[in-house]
């Protein structure tokens, strides 16, 4: 079977972004690149699928060149082949550009593909949309939360778990399909240095003029929602008031409060 | 911006064709998800900046007694969506639906509640009318001279907050998750119109085959996180399940439930349920009890809103003091005993009403 996985390859590490108190916008110089955590949940239950039923894993992903090396990583788990979309007219792209692109790449480099493996979010923007919108573009059927997957003939026996609702739910759905994969529910295989080594040079690049994308559907002209602001996030005004002494007064100070405060 | 400019693939739109403010209203068969309620307060105020628009629920199959909750609740309009397939959730057939239907009553704004399968369908729905989306915003605004709404949702982890416009394109839609915002009273008094709408979706590309309910034991008997003016939340600082008990203890003596940090859920010593957090729920009660929860801002931004917030930890410099009314630097399992007893001891409160935040 022919898996395609998306990944997110090169996400800032949240907790270093800032805002320039000057200018209001997003400091990103300096900010360390890394691959999209949940997308390791997600190579892993590609790279189960391809053990258990033979055929190739490829990884996509639109991000800029630094990704590669994200995408390195993935073939050091044991991807085979890895494709990165890149180019200046993508930038500024929002979630329904983003799945344009990708799900055109789909089309272009694996037009037989079985299924799409996605995470089930990225850390940098928690959205969730990209793995339902590539469906949408490919019209394709599509499943979140996934935890796992085995194949039935020409479909996809997926379980998936609804956490607010305690609920493990078993779909049968017809490939090609689109599965997200539930973050955190799968242990993934460690990346093996020497399989990375062996991919440097492996992961192939294309440009806008290799996919022949319009540029007003892509990138920041491609995309119905524009970021109108950026601010800190401020914080109420809190008390601030700390006590620290012995726990018998410890508990008689917080009574204290708890009684002014209206709950005791 | 010239229709020739536009993406061939975006149908073409008159953005004043579109009016009034819709919830998708999730069920699960017996009864509405709280956060669809929440949402239809939401629409009621943006209506308002909207010149009185009309607030409408689009709910699929559900009761007579569910449309009359969400009429007296807000709703001027409920659409009722009934049709072969749509007897059991199925993410392709609930999200074409809703589409379609959408794209009849061209409404300008679109909520659904960030429940774990609003999440799933709110993006397709929103690709299929290929307009733009914006997830689990924490405030809604209207720009009056634009009719646009920004949709305002933490980023980045939570540290930056930004403000999203989808200024071309028709419906604006957003997602929220449960808790955000209050649930409005009902009005045995408002009265609204019920439509019945019948859905053609052939797509059998997908079945349901098995459900089962995954067995995870609750801590304690006590109410859901989200429905508790005090919580008392218990993180890995605790050290153990067993610190759980100390904290239950407290939390029936305040009339109050638990909850859990990330690291206490997946330690196992807490259901994901009672998570409290980016990842979980998000929280407003008039009091939040931090045990042994440090204060990762992802746990922050699901608690950010409680009226009064208290925290007990060993280490003075943990991150959650920066967000405290009252801080107690000290063991638990020294202080909680004590305050528990005292109070016990204490007369019982008169009940008050649960303030609007």
């Amino acid at each position: 079977m022919k898996v395609v996985l998306l990944t997110k390859a090169a996400v800032p590490n949240v907790t270093a972004v800032r805002i320039d108190p000057k200018t209001g916008t997003l400091v990103r110089e300096g900010v360390p690149l890394m691959i999209n955590p949940w997308d390791r949940d997600a190579a892993e239950f590609a790279l189960r699928l391809k053990d258990r039923y033979g055929g190739t894993v490829m990884a996509l992903s639109m991000a800029p060149p630094a990704g590669k090396d994200a995408l390195e990583s993935l073939m050091g788990m044991g991807v085979d082949e890895a494709v990165l979309v890149s180019d200046r007219v993508y930038a500024g792209a929002d979630t329904l550009a983003t799945a344009y692109t990708l799900a055109k790449a789909i089309e272009k480099f694996a037009p037989d593909f079985d299924v799409v493996v996605a995470g089930e979010e990225t850390t940098d923007s928690t959205t969730a949309h990209v793995g339902a919108q590539v469906a949408s573009w490919l019209g394709i059927p599509y499943i979140y939360y996934a935890i796992d997957a085995e194949v039935n003939g020409r479909s996809l026996l997926v379980r998936r778990y609804l956490e607010d609702e305690g609920l493990i739910e078993t779909y049968e759905i017809d490939m090609p399909v689109l599965v997200s994969v539930q973050k955190g529910s799968q242990v993934p295989r460690d990346i093996s240095l020497v399989r990375k080594l062996e991919a440097k040079g492996r992961v192939k690049t294309f440009s806008n003029s290799d996919l022949g994308l319009p540029a007003e559907c892509v990138g920041l002209r491609g995309s119905p929602t524009i970021v109108a602001k950026v601010f800190e996030a401020k914080l109420p005004q809190r008390k601030g008031e700390l006590f620290e002494g012995p726990p018998d007064e410890a508990a008689r100070w917080l009574a204290a409060k708890l009684r002014e405060v209206g709950v005791v | 911006m010239s229709q020739q400019n536009i993406c061939p693939e975006w149908p073409e739109i008159r953005r004043e064709e579109y009016r009034g403010v819709y919830v998708y209203a999730e069920h699960d068969g017996n009864s509405l998800k709280d956060v669809s309620l929440e949402l239809i307060g939401k629409a009621r105020q943006l209506a308002v900046d909207l010149d009185g628009a009309e607030v409408a629920a689009i709910i699929i199959g559900g009761t007579d007694a569910m449309a009359r909750e969400l009429v007296e609740t807000g709703a001027d309009r409920v659409i009722r969506i009934v049709g072969e397939g749509l007897e059991t959730y199925n993410p392709v057939r609930y999200s074409m639906a809703i589409a379609q239907v959408l794209d009849k009553y061209r409404p300008e704004i679109v909520l659904i509640g960030g429940t774990k399968r609003g999440r799933e369908l709110a993006a397709y729905i929103a690709n299929t009318l290929k307009t733009g989306i914006t997830a689990d915003c924490t405030e809604l605004e209207i720009d009056k001279a634009s009719r646009d709404l920004i949709a305002i949702r933490p980023t980045f982890g939570g540290n930056v907050l930004a403000g999203i416009r989808c200024p071309q394109r028709r419906p604006q839609m957003a997602s929220v998750r449960p808790g955000v915002f209050p649930k409005p009273s009902r009005d045995p008094t408002r009265r609204g119109e019920v439509i019945s709408e019948r859905v053609d979706v052939q797509d059998g590309r997908m079945r349901l085959v098995a459900v089962e309910r995954k067995v995870e034991r609750d801590v304690a008997d006590l109410p859901p996180v989200e429905k508790a003016d005090v919580v008392v939340v218990g993180g890995r600082g605790l050290g153990s399940a067993d610190g759980f008990h100390l904290l239950v203890e407290l939390a029936r003596a305040l009339n109050g439930t638990i909850g859990a940090s990330l690291m206490a859920v997946r330690a196992g010593w807490a259901p994901h349920t009672r998570q409290v957090g980016q990842t979980g729920k998000t929280i407003r009660p008039r009091v939040y009890i931090g045990v042994g929860v440090s204060g990762a801002v992802q746990h922050i931004v699901g608690m950010l809103e409680s009226k009064v917030i208290i925290a007990i930890n060993t280490d003075r410099n943990a991150p959650i003091f920066r967000y405290v009314d009252y801080g107690v630097v000290g063991d638990y399992k020294e202080i909680i005993p004590r305050l528990i007893e005292l109070v016990k001891a204490a007369p019982k409160p008169t009940p008050t009403e649960k303030q609007p935040v």
